[in-house]
């Protein structure tokens, strides 16, 4: 018997980091069901979603690893930041003490993560707009000093969420076509799949298709 | 903001929050649209209050609701002379309690199970002066004020917000951050307060789970306090009792990197919980409130132990799929099955003195005297932040995750040296009562890869040298960005033993020091960061349990993908 024939060319792990409450599943909901979850239980521990997605003309699978957001969950959801391509940190626009954890939430990423991974900063809450408590141009200095990508973004409205998941998973693989980040490591949280099933081997060198991506 | 600032706005706040919920939904507190999900669906509500999409169906059948009448009649009898016969201590008892409460008696049995009446009778007075505390002071109150809104919105009780439900499930939580403080909220409690205030009054509810967290048949108290100390007990339990009987199921899951960690966090924390369907949890709960805490180890082995056929055939995604959605919507055993088999999990355990995890150690137990508050306590204390520093019985529980974790992918047959292709291919399963999928050959297969796992890691070193770079769990960057200390202070080689019982690992450390550079400022273009794991020796010394393993040790260089020219130190 032999393996399925996989419907796409790379997994890419994913993990969703930062405080409680900001709306991490939420985002994942949005991202994988294309709905708002007004009642979404919270995480305990981690939870998992995937879903496939066209990159430049590839076929990728995102992997998603969610975590919970109180504080004392941090000693056991770590262990799973290691080997993520890409991390989503949200904090949630409207409260500021979620914003003022995020260089923890990042030390904690880079820490874990190697150098290749891309580090998404997604404001969440956006259309709660009379209840903002954070500054966009705040927010977009501090990804900047830090070189993060950043948006902010709507669980709710689903508003710049697929492009929080996308634009992260277009900068990984653009890191792959470039060879800064190399498949043959377990680190970098990519796994390529020849599109041939049974005819893989370790020495499998991933496809370099042009993209204007 | 100064720490005054910060302590004024959780003040300002927690008033906030306290008010909205002494008010309730009836007296016009303000709630933002997004807070109150829609109910349009009240002809789908099934027998316990849960809101199902679409219509649901009743799937109990003629015969089993006679069959219920029948026990209902049994209990009235039962629960009306429960003093004077000493039912508790009954086989008649337990006989029935396996059977399944029926659900108008639930709430009553739950309580005399747990005794609630003495204890309410003891602490008189109470829980209505924690509730006070808890309104006034409780650190957590903007975090129960979070989860209480997330709490079984698909119920119908907890639907609405503020509404009565909801604000006892606040008040429960609010007052036992405040009676123990050394748990104080943690994420999970809320669930079960919600399901035992479907049964019990608000009070009850109370005392109820503080005998789960504090009785010595339960002892959950070592599963919230930081650190989780129990869970990790329980978690390494739970794979001594799967490398035991199910071997290679255990392999199966390691192959896919489905450890232990992420699938049974849940079923220990809230007893199952979520993930399986509300109407078995309830007749696991019967079961746990009876006998405590050893049903869980039991019950995590059945649910393995009957779906293991499925979790053969499938890859990482699938597996935690299955156990995380599927399983929660459909057990596929009926209730009756499913509770048959506990009960014979528990006696193959038993037979092999695996039933009980063990008492629990005194970092697991309670050091502070309950009910005794003091408002005068430290910042820390009073307003709930992200800490930079992790405790000491953190940083073990860190540790010890990350290491197993680890363990999981160097003892899996595939893991480390094909992660890549990790969808399974059936033809490798093989199931460990001997049964197979593809006839005889398979499980020759799988012994296979396994011998060759640790044998010939050291021989693709290339391949495993890369790979080998997830060994950084307890590294020096960790160490340094946790404890405050840079690099430069590592200057003599560090050996850290693990603290787990189970294979015996040695790491030493080698720090090779270039202090100039900060892990946060490094660009990730230009590959600085490297100097943190290529210095490194690692010697492993992999115990194996199982008999059809060759023992071998294991050494392995270690070094990250690097842009520059990687210094391995061979120890070949």
């Amino acid at each position: 018997m032999s393996a399925p024939p996989y419907s796409y060319s790379y997994i890419f792990k994913y993990i969703i980091i930062g405080d409680m409450g900001v709306g991490k599943s939420c985002l994942l909901h949005q991202f994988t069901e294309k709905k708002f979850m007004s009642d979404c239980p919270h995480t305990i521990g981690v939870e998992f979603g995937t879903r496939i997605i066209d990159v430049c003309g590839q076929k990728i699978k995102l992997q998603i690893w969610d975590t919970a957001g109180q504080e004392r969950f941090r000693a056991v959801t770590r262990s799973y930041y290691r080997g993520a391509a890409g991390a989503l940190m949200v904090y949630d626009t409207t409260r500021r003490t979620t914003y003022n954890h995020l260089s923890s939430w990042l030390t904690d990423t880079r820490n874990l993560t190697n150098p290749s991974t891309v580090i998404f900063l997604i404001g969440n809450k956006s259309d709660l707009k009379d209840q903002r408590d954070v500054a966009y141009e705040e927010a977009k200095q501090f990804a900047d000093e830090n070189g993060l990508m950043f948006v902010e973004a709507s669980a709710k409205t689903g508003d710049n969420v697929e492009e929080a998941f996308v634009e992260t998973a277009k900068k990984i693989f653009q890191c792959i076509q470039d060879g800064r980040l190399d498949l043959n490591a377990t680190e970098s949280g990519v796994q390529h799949k020849p599109s041939q099933p049974g005819r893989q081997t370790l020495t499998d060198q991933s496809p370099k298709p042009s993209c204007s991506c | 903001m100064t720490e005054e600032e910060l302590l004024a706005r959780a003040v300002e706040e927690r008033k906030i929050i306290v008010e909205k919920y002494r008010k309730g939904r009836q007296k016009g507190v303000h709630i933002d649209p997004w807070e109150d999900p829609s109910i349009q669906l009240y002809q789908a509500l099934d027998r316990y209050g849960f809101i199902h999409e679409g219509s649901y169906v009743h799937s109990s059948n003629s015969q089993e609701q006679r069959l219920e009448q029948e026990r209902i009649r049994k209990w009235t009898k039962m629960v009306d002379k429960w003093d004077k016969k000493k039912v508790i201590d009954s086989d008649k008892l337990k006989r029935r309690v396996y059977k399944g409460i029926p659900d108008c008696f639930r709430g009553k049995v739950w309580s005399k199970l747990l005794g609630l009446d003495t204890i309410k009778e003891e602490q008189r007075g109470k829980y209505e002066e924690m509730c006070k505390l808890a309104w006034e002071y409780s650190p957590d109150i903007r975090q129960i004020d979070l989860d209480v809104n997330r709490t079984y919105r698909e119920h119908i009780h907890f639907r609405e917000r503020y509404n009565s439900k909801q604000c006892e499930l606040f008040n429960v939580l609010g007052a036992y951050s405040i009676y123990n403080l050394e748990i104080g909220y943690c994420q999970g409690m809320s669930q079960i307060v919600a399901l035992l205030l479907m049964y019990l009054t608000e009070e009850d509810a109370f005392w109820a789970l503080s005998t789960f967290v504090s009785d010595k048949r339960f002892n959950m108290h070592g599963f919230y306090i930081p650190g989780f100390p129990k869970l990790l007990r329980y978690q390494e339990h739970h794979d001594k009792i799967l490398n035991k009987f199910l071997p290679k199921l255990k392999r199966h899951l390691d192959k896919n990197g489905v450890d232990t960690g992420i699938y049974t966090l849940k079923w220990f924390f809230q007893c199952f919980l979520d993930r399986i369907p509300f109407q078995l949890t309830l007749r696991v709960w019967d079961i746990f409130i009876l006998e405590g805490e050893r049903i869980l180890t039991a019950m995590a082995f059945n649910i393995l132990k009957s779906h293991r056929k499925r979790i053969f055939q499938l890859g990482m995604d699938d597996i935690l799929q299955f156990l995380q959605v599927k399983l929660p919507k459909n057990f596929e055993y009926s209730d009756d099955v499913a509770i048959e088999n506990l009960q014979r999990c528990v006696e193959e355990l038993k037979k092999s003195k695996l039933d009980y995890a063990g008492t629990p150690p005194p970092n697991e137990l309670p050091k502070k005297p309950f009910g005794i508050f003091k408002p005068n306590s430290s910042f820390e204390q009073k307003v709930v932040g992200l800490r930079k520093d992790f405790s000491s019985v953190e940083k073990l529980t860190r540790d010890n995750v990350m290491l197993r974790r680890e363990e999981s992918l160097v003892n899996s047959p595939n893991g480390r040296l094909s992660n890549r292709h990790s969808d399974i291919s059936a033809a490798d399963a093989s199931f460990d009562d001997g049964s197979s999928i593809i006839g005889e050959g398979s499980h020759k297969s799988l012994a296979g890869t396994s011998i060759t796992s640790t044998a010939d890691l050291s021989i693709l070193s290339s391949v495993t040298r890369s790979q080998a770079a997830d060994a950084h769990s307890i590294d020096i960057g960790t160490v340094e960005s946790d404890d405050g200390q840079t690099p430069s202070g590592l200057t003599t080689p560090l050996a850290i033993t693990c603290a787990s019982p189970s294979p015996d690992v040695v790491r030493i450390f080698v720090p090779y020091v270039t202090p100039s550079h900060s892990p946060i400022h490094a660009s990730p273009q230009n590959g600085d960061l490297v100097y943190r794991q290529e210095n490194k020796i690692r010697i492993r010394i992999v115990e194996q349990t199982t008999s059809d393993e060759i023992q071998t040790p294991v050494i392995e260089t270690c070094s990250l993908l690097s842009l520059r020219p990687s210094q391995n130190i061979d120890l070949k």
